[in-house]
């Protein structure tokens, strides 16, 4: 048992050196312990933060490719849609469907006044052949000038 | 003493050792730190920085109201590395060897294009010859051999999961693009083509030369510190420049317009079957284009179809002389500067009329008509006389005035001005050939333009494919162009030509197929000799050029057969009906109501053939009398020869007499 196991007698006046000493060094080592978890706790949540915002990072590079992946099959797409979008493609399936469509007569189509609160322009509004929706419309039974 | 003064020695020598290998420690530092720092720092840089070039995308072009007509086709390049796939096998020839056949078979069955043998023999090259910048050569491992190129981008992904699942390595996918057409032929010889060299693309003709400026995409770079597995470090340095993509075009092409004419085209060279044809949609206001097409035409995706013949723009490029067509714009001159009105009678000598020593013929024997009747009859000889009336000088600053001579302003390159000779250079028959489209060559751009020109009250106004381009929020708009005084100096000279080209579609008119119903159709026929060899042949551009409604045009619109081959040669004929066709459903598609109800223009019409029958009556008339003026002159100078006969001596040749009189009749 060396001086700093062995345990200390209690002093007649109940006042041991032991008694003295401890607060003081239980003090230091509290205060050493505090600091040194303050430094690790500083130095693994350094760690830890690099390590999360490094997934972040990775994470977000892999959305952006997913991004560009995705920006890509739409830009494929846009083209198919341009190709479809083709008369020539329109025009067959109209054949192929036997669809009886024809452009409309300059006089099945209505132009009816819009009110914007400031100035008024026209608006073509395709009614087709039934006039009933146009007049319901308050429409004016001369089509208006045409904006082309 | 001896020890002290030794060891005074032996510390003064440490000393200096100890300054000098210090020195010499602070010597190389400086010179690494300092004197060599920015090489240093560069060679330790360049062995964990990696430099990534990144390009940007090139500008599509859209319709006016958006429809995609180019577009970037995102697709992939495959390629291999052999000296992986080598190490891969633990250097196994063998093995080796049948890994490369698996690939190579694999990617011949699903690549289009990619032949299996060649992928084997590309993947067998281990290694590849560089030459060093000193001129030397080493030999170094292949670790890039390309399998195929431009695969569509489903394909290639398709590929991709069936490489993971078979498990085979040593092969890469990139991202790469090429330029699609999704429209094929639509509008190929104004859209242009772009080939492809060392991944960049070069233009070759069309809108993709002309505005390949703003539609080329500003590269960028990224550099980044990577780690031992080729990841970017993120707490490490990093820079990058932005990339810009290039400028989107918004052309004044409206798709549906563009689509009509082209159908159109076709059933009109299948009906005349032309050597080539073309038609041309202006707004005559803003002088946009509306639409534009030619045959014969490619497909800029198969470029398998491409001939110079298919490929040329001849609306821009071709310089052709007019003929007719051209007369509306000497007589409007003549109107509107007062050397003849609408009434003023023209003697159009009955078809055949010597100037300068040459004859100048007309197609139908016109007589004595009023200068309306120039313009609907087409008559060479009238127009001849007006314009030689006028003077070379008037004739000369009519056609300039009218844009002859000039580029249009339209953003297409190449562009030809035409051919038309300066004042000087004129000779005696110019004034008189000239006017009648002959011995001037223009594009059919400038014809157009100088249409918009009548429709549109004489305003020069120029032609414009390019709206606006656009790049995120950047919008430019290309401003239209038009002055702001008209050449006309008289306000009616506009109504006065226009009426009288109402009268090239109505009875009596050398275009009534261009006639459409419930509108007033302005137009004028064109049928022009080419000339092959230096010398006019018989084979003819056919043209019909006209704008509708005539009293408030919404369009120019200009048909040309060149060389019909089968059915009339005449522009009327060959090019009035798809006029007619093309205009009344662009009329439809503008939502543009009639100017008359059916009845009133069936009227109007029955007037006009009324009209027609009536001078016809009138003119039948005038020449039977003179016919009959004519007969008996001749009667009377017959029975004055007759009268001197009998009184003659010689009476022994009545069958002689009777024979040519035989022959007379």
């Amino acid at each position: 048992m060396n001086q700093f196991t062995k345990k200390t007698k209690p002093s007649k006046d109940g006042a041991g050196t032991g008694r003295k000493e401890s607060p003081w060094v239980a003090g230091l080592i509290f205060k050493m312990g505090l600091i040194m978890f303050i430094i690790f706790a500083a130095f693994f949540a350094r760690v830890h933060l690099n390590d999360k915002t490094e997934q972040l990072a990775r994470e977000k590079s892999r959305i952006s490719a997913q991004i560009e992946e995705k920006n890509t099959e739409i830009q494929a797409l846009n083209i198919q849609i341009a190709n479809l979008q083709r008369w020539d493609n329109i025009n067959a399936k109209i054949r192929q469907y036997k669809l009886a469509l024809h452009a409309a007569n300059p006089n099945q189509v209505f132009y009816v006044k819009r009110y914007t609160g400031q100035t008024e322009f026209e608006m073509p509004t395709h009614f087709g052949s039934d006039t009933r929706v146009a007049d319901a419309a308050g429409a004016q039974q001369q089509p208006a000038e045409r904006i082309h | 003493m001896t020890l002290f003064r030794s060891m005074t020695i032996r510390m003064a020598l440490v000393y200096i050792l100890l300054i000098c290998g210090f020195g010499f420690v602070a010597h190389t530092l400086y010179g690494v730190q300092i004197l060599r720092h920015e090489e240093l720092l560069g060679k330790a840089q360049s062995t964990y920085t990696t430099r990534i070039e990144t390009h940007g995308r090139r500008g599509e072009i859209f319709d006016c109201e958006g429809s995609l007509l180019v577009g970037n086709m995102p697709t992939m390049d495959i390629v291999g590395d052999p000296a992986n796939i080598y190490i891969l096998n633990k250097k196994d020839e063998e093995k080796t060897k049948a890994e490369c056949r698996r690939i190579a078979d694999f990617f011949g069955q699903n690549c289009e294009n990619a032949d299996s043998e060649e992928i084997f023999n590309r993947l067998m090259r281990r290694t590849v010859t560089v030459t060093n910048p000193d001129g030397t050569v080493r030999k170094q491992d292949c670790h890039y051999v390309v399998i195929a190129t431009g695969v569509e981008y489903e394909t290639a992904k398709k590929l991709k999961q069936k490489v993971e699942e078979l498990s085979i390595r040593g092969i890469a996918f990139t991202n790469s693009y090429r330029r699609k057409y999704p429209k094929d032929t639509m509008l190929a010889n104004i859209l242009g083509l772009t080939n492809v060299s060392y991944d960049k693309f070069v233009p070759v003709q069309g809108i993709e030369r002309s505005l390949n400026d703003a539609m080329t995409a500003t590269s960028g770079s990224k550099v980044y510190e990577r780690a031992r597995n080729g990841r970017s470090v993120t707490f490490a340095n990093s820079k990058s420049e932005p990339t810009l993509d290039g400028y989107d075009i918004y052309l004044t092409i409206r798709e549906p317009l563009q689509a009509i004419v082209e159908e159109e085209l076709d059933i009109m060279c299948e009906r005349v079957k032309p050597h080539a044809a073309w038609a041309i949609l202006v707004d005559p206001t803003t002088g946009d284009v509306l639409a534009a097409a030619q045959r014969p035409t490619f497909n800029p995706n198969d470029r398998s179809t491409m001939t110079p013949e298919s490929s040329a723009n001849r609306l821009s490029e071709l310089a052709l002389e007019p003929g007719s067509i051209m007369k509306p714009f000497v007589i409007s001159y003549a109107l509107d500067k007062g050397f003849v009105t609408p009434g003023t009678i023209v003697d159009c000598e009955q078809g055949v009329w010597k100037y300068a020593g040459r004859l100048l013929h007309d197609t139908h024997n016109v007589g004595k008509v009023p200068v309306t009747e120039i313009i609907k009859q087409s008559s060479n000889i009238g127009t001849a006389k007006v314009s030689v009336m006028m003077g070379q000088k008037n004739l000369d600053t009519a056609l300039r005035s009218f844009g002859f001579g000039q580029k249009t302003g339209i953003q297409l390159k190449p562009e030809t001005s035409g051919i038309f000779r300066p004042l000087e250079k004129w000779d005696s028959l110019s004034v008189s050939r000239f006017c009648i489209g002959q011995g001037i060559a223009v594009s059919p751009l400038q014809l157009v333009r100088a249409y918009c020109m009548i429709a549109n009250g004489g305003y020069k106004v120029n032609l414009r494919i390019v709206d606006r381009i656009e790049r995120g929020d950047d919008v430019r708009v290309m401003p239209i162009i038009r002055e702001e005084t008209s050449i006309f100096a008289n306000p009616t000279t506009k109504k006065m030509i226009t009426d009288m080209m109402i009268g090239v579609t109505e009875a009596g008119g050398t275009c009534t197929e261009a006639a459409i119903e419930g509108f007033h159709v302005a137009g004028k026929t064109g049928t022009a000799q080419k000339v092959i060899d230096g010398a006019y042949s018989n084979r003819y551009y056919a043209s019909f050029v006209g704008f509708v409604p005539a009293e408030d045009p919404k369009f120019v619109l200009l048909v040309t057969c060149d060389d019909p081959t089968v059915g009339s040669r005449y522009g009327g004929s060959a090019s009035g009906p798809a006029f007619k066709a093309i205009a009344e459903r662009t009329l439809k598609y503008m939502h543009v109501q009639p100017q008359l109800s059916k009845e009133e223009w069936l009227a109007e019409r029955a007037a006009a053939q009324k009209a027609l029958h009536e001078r016809k009556v009138r003119e039948d008339a005038i020449v039977q009398a003179r016919r009959e003026e004519r007969d008996r002159q001749l009667k009377a100078e017959q029975a004055k020869e007759a009268a001197k006969r009998s009184g003659s001596t010689v009476a022994s040749r009545p069958s002689a007499n009777q024979k040519s009189s035989t022959v007379r009749r």
